[in-house]
C-alpha cells in the first residue's frame, strides 16, 4: 500500500464521516450512553471494593495476656509478634489504658465502674495485620498460634462478626460479577449492533467499490477507522459524563473515589477496538467472495 | 494502414449453471472481440443477469469456463478479482451511485481505488463528464439528477479506468423514452471510441433495428447469434429508429398513466 492509497482511504473516513453527520451522532450517543452504564458500573465496583477494604483494614486482632507478668517478657512477646507473617503492627495495651478507654467508650455510665475496687481488664496487645492478610483464615490461624504462647490468655478477633462479614462481601462480589458480566455483554452487544448498522447502510458504497475493482483492504480500512473513532467518541462522551455525575454525587458521598487515569485510558483504548473489531465482522458478510 | 485486429476480450465456453426453480443455463457459448458491439436479449428470468454477473466474477458457472482478458474463472481467486473488475465497466439497471457523493466523487472513487493520482483523477473526470454531457452537474447529488442523467453517471463510473469492456444490466429499463435514447447513444458514443459493449435486455424490439449483434437466450440456451449486417455510424440511424417510434409509444403511455391516477 502506498502513501497515496493511505491518503485515499483516510479521504474516505472523512466523507463518511462527513456526510451522514446525523446518522453518526446517533450512534455515537447510542454507543456513549451504554458505555456509560458501564463505567457507571466499575465505578461503583470500585468503590464498593474500597468499603470493603477499609471495613477490613479496620480490622484489629487483640492478644490478652496474664496478670502479673514481667515487662521484660511483654516486650519479648511484642517483638516476637511483629516477628510473624503478615504483621504490620502490635501496640502495647496496658490494663490501666485499657480500662480508660473502656470509661471513655461508657461516657457518663463510666460511674459504674467507681465501684470496682481493682481494674479487671488485662494488659493486651492490639495487632493489625498487612492488607492481603485480612482473611478470617489467616487471622484463625494467627490466634491459634499465639493462643498456645506461655502468657497468653485468650486471642479474639471478633471471629464470628468477621466471618459473616466475609460472606457478605464474598456475594456482594459474585453479585456484582454476574452484573457485571450482563453489562458487559449488553454494551459490546449494543455497540457491535450499531456499528453493524453504520455498515448496513453504506451496503451501497461497499458494493460499488467492488464493481469498480477496489482491494479488500481499501474497502475495509476506512470502515475499521471509522468505527474505531466512533469507539473513542462514544468512550470519551462516557467519561465526560461519569465525570459529571461524580462531581455530583460526591457532594452527597464525600468519601467516593474516581476512576483511576490509566484505567480510563485503557477503557478509551477498549472502545476503539470494540468499533474497530465490530466494523470488520459486519463487513466481513459483505465482502466475501 | 492494416486491418484492425480481432482480439476475443471475453469468452464464454460450454457455460452451465442452474439458477433454481427449473431454470438453468445451458452450454453458453459466446466471445466478444475487441471494438464489438452486442446486445444480449432475452425474456426477463431467462439469465442473462447472471450471465454478466458470472463475466464481472461475482458468481461462478457450475461447469464451463469464462475468459475475461487474462483472467479465468475457473483460477480467478478473491486476491485476483479486484484486477479483474478494474477491466470491466459495470452498468445497471439501477444506477448503483453512492447517494451521499456527489458526481464527481462517484466517479473519482472508481479511479481512487486503482490509486490514480489525484490530478489525473481531475483531469479524466473533466473529460469523461464532458463526453457524457454532465460536466456542469459534477458537484451535485445523485438525487438532484433525473434517471437519464444518473444512468450516465453510471456509465461515466464505469468507463473511467478505460476498461476494455463495458458490460451493462438492462441500462434503459427505468427510462423514459428520451433518456433511453440518450443512453444508447452513449453506448454506441463510448464504443466508437473502441470499448467492447455488452448490452442486456428484454427488449427484442429496441435492438432489432441497430443493426448491431444480437444473442438470443432463450429457454436458457443461446437460440441465435445475429452478426452485425449494417455497417456505418449507427447513430446515423437513430432518427428513424424503433427507439424514436418507442419513445412516441412511451410518452403517449406515460400520459395514459397520468390520466388514470
Amino acid at each position: 500500500m502506498n502513501l497515496r492509497t493511505a491518503k485515499y482511504m483516510i479521504d474516505e473516513m472523512m466523507i463518511n464521516l462527513g456526510r451522514r453527520k446525523g446518522a453518526n451522532a446517533i450512534a455515537v450517543i447510542i454507543m456513549g450512553l451504554s458505555l456509560l452504564i458501564l463505567v457507571v458500573f466499575l465505578m461503583v465496583t470500585l468503590n464498593l471494593a474500597n468499603l470493603i477494604d477499609k471495613t477490613g483494614e479496620e480490622m484489629r486482632l487483640f492478644v490478652y495476656l496474664e496478670d502479673g507478668m514481667e515487662q521484660d517478657v511483654t516486650r519479648e512477646m511484642q517483638l516476637k509478634l511483629l516477628g510473624l507473617r503478615g504483621i504490620e503492627e502490635v501496640s502495647f495495651i496496658s490494663k490501666g489504658e485499657a480500662l480508660t478507654e473502656f470509661k471513655e467508650r461508657l461516657g457518663e455510665e463510666s460511674d459504674l465502674l467507681d465501684e470496682l475496687v481493682e481494674n479487671p481488664l488485662p494488659d493486651a496487645f492490639r495487632v493489625k495485620t498487612k492488607r492481603g492478610y485480612i482473611t478470617s483464615e489467616f487471622l484463625a490461624s494467627i490466634a491459634f498460634e499465639t493462643e498456645k504462647w506461655e502468657g497468653v490468655e485468650e486471642v479474639r478477633y471478633g471471629k464470628k462478626w468477621f466471618e459473616r462479614g466475609e460472606r457478605l462481601a464474598k456475594g456482594i462480589y459474585i453479585i456484582d460479577l454476574a452484573l457485571g458480566l450482563i453489562i458487559f455483554l449488553s454494551v459490546i452487544f449494543v455497540i457491535y449492533n450499531t456499528v453493524r448498522l453504520t455498515v448496513l447502510h453504506r451496503r451501497t458504497t461497499i458494493d460499488v467499490m467492488k464493481l469498480v475493482g477496489a482491494t479488500n483492504a481499501f474497502i475495509r480500512i476506512p470502515f475499521i477507522l471509522e468505527g474505531a473513532l466512533q469507539g473513542i467518541a462514544a468512550s470519551l462522551l462516557a467519561i465526560a459524563l461519569l465525570t459529571a455525575i461524580y462531581a455530583f454525587s460526591s457532594k452527597y458521598l464525600p468519601g467516593l473515589v474516581f476512576m483511576r487515569y490509566d484505567a480510563l485510558a485503557g477503557f478509551v483504548v477498549f472502545c476503539a477496538i470494540l468499533g474497530a473489531v465490530g466494523s470488520f465482522s459486519a463487513m466481513r458478510r459483505f465482502l466475501k467472495l | 494502414m492494416s486491418p484492425p485486429e480481432h482480439r476475443i476480450i471475453a469468452g464464454i465456453y460450454h457455460l452451465s449453471k442452474d439458477l433454481g426453480r427449473h431454470f438453468s443455463l445451458t452450454d453458453i457459448n459466446l466471445q466478444v472481440t475487441n471494438g464489438e458491439f452486442v446486445f444480449l436479449v432475452g425474456p426477463s428470468g431467462a439469465g442473462k443477469s447472471t450471465l454478466l454477473r458470472m463475466m464481472y466474477m461475482d458468481d461462478r458457472p457450475d461447469s464451463g469456463q469464462i475468459v475475461v482478458g487474462s483472467f479465468v474463472s475457473t483460477r480467478v481467486t478473491r486476491r485476483t478479482i479486484p484486477g479483474l473488475r478494474r477491466k470491466i465497466g459495470i452498468v445497471f439497471q439501477d444506477f448503483r451511485l453512492i447517494e451521499d457523493r456527489t458526481v464527481f466523487e462517484n466517479i473519482a472513487l472508481a479511479m481512487k481505488v486503482t490509486g490514480t493520482p489525484m490530478s489525473k483523477i481531475k483531469q479524466r473526470a473533466t473529460k469523461i463528464l464532458t463526453h457524457v454531457g454532465l460536466y456542469h452537474k459534477r458537484h451535485d447529488f445523485p438525487k438532484a439528477l433525473s434517471g437519464g442523467e444518473q444512468q450516465r453517471v453510471a456509465i461515466a463510473r464505469a468507463v473511467a479506468n478505460r476498461p476494455a469492456i463495458l458490460l451493462a444490466d438492462e441500462p434503459t429499463g427505468n427510462l423514459d423514452a428520451v433518456s433511453t435514447r440518450n443512453v444508447l447513444e452513449l453506448l454506441f458514443k463510448i464504443n466508437a471510441g473502441g470499448t467492447a459493449v455488452l448490452v442486456a435486455t428484454h427488449d427484442i424490439e429496441m435492438v432489432q433495428s441497430f443493426g448491431q449483434r444480437i444473442i438470443y437466450l432463450e429457454n436458457g440456451r443461446i437460440a441465435r447469434d445475429h452478426e452485425k449486417i449494417f455497417v456505418g455510424d449507427v447513430r446515423d440511424r437513430m432518427d428513424e429508429s424503433r427507439v424514436s417510434r418507442r419513445a412516441e409509444q412511451l410518452s403517449e403511455y406515460d400520459i395514459r398513466d397520468e390520466e388514470n391516477e
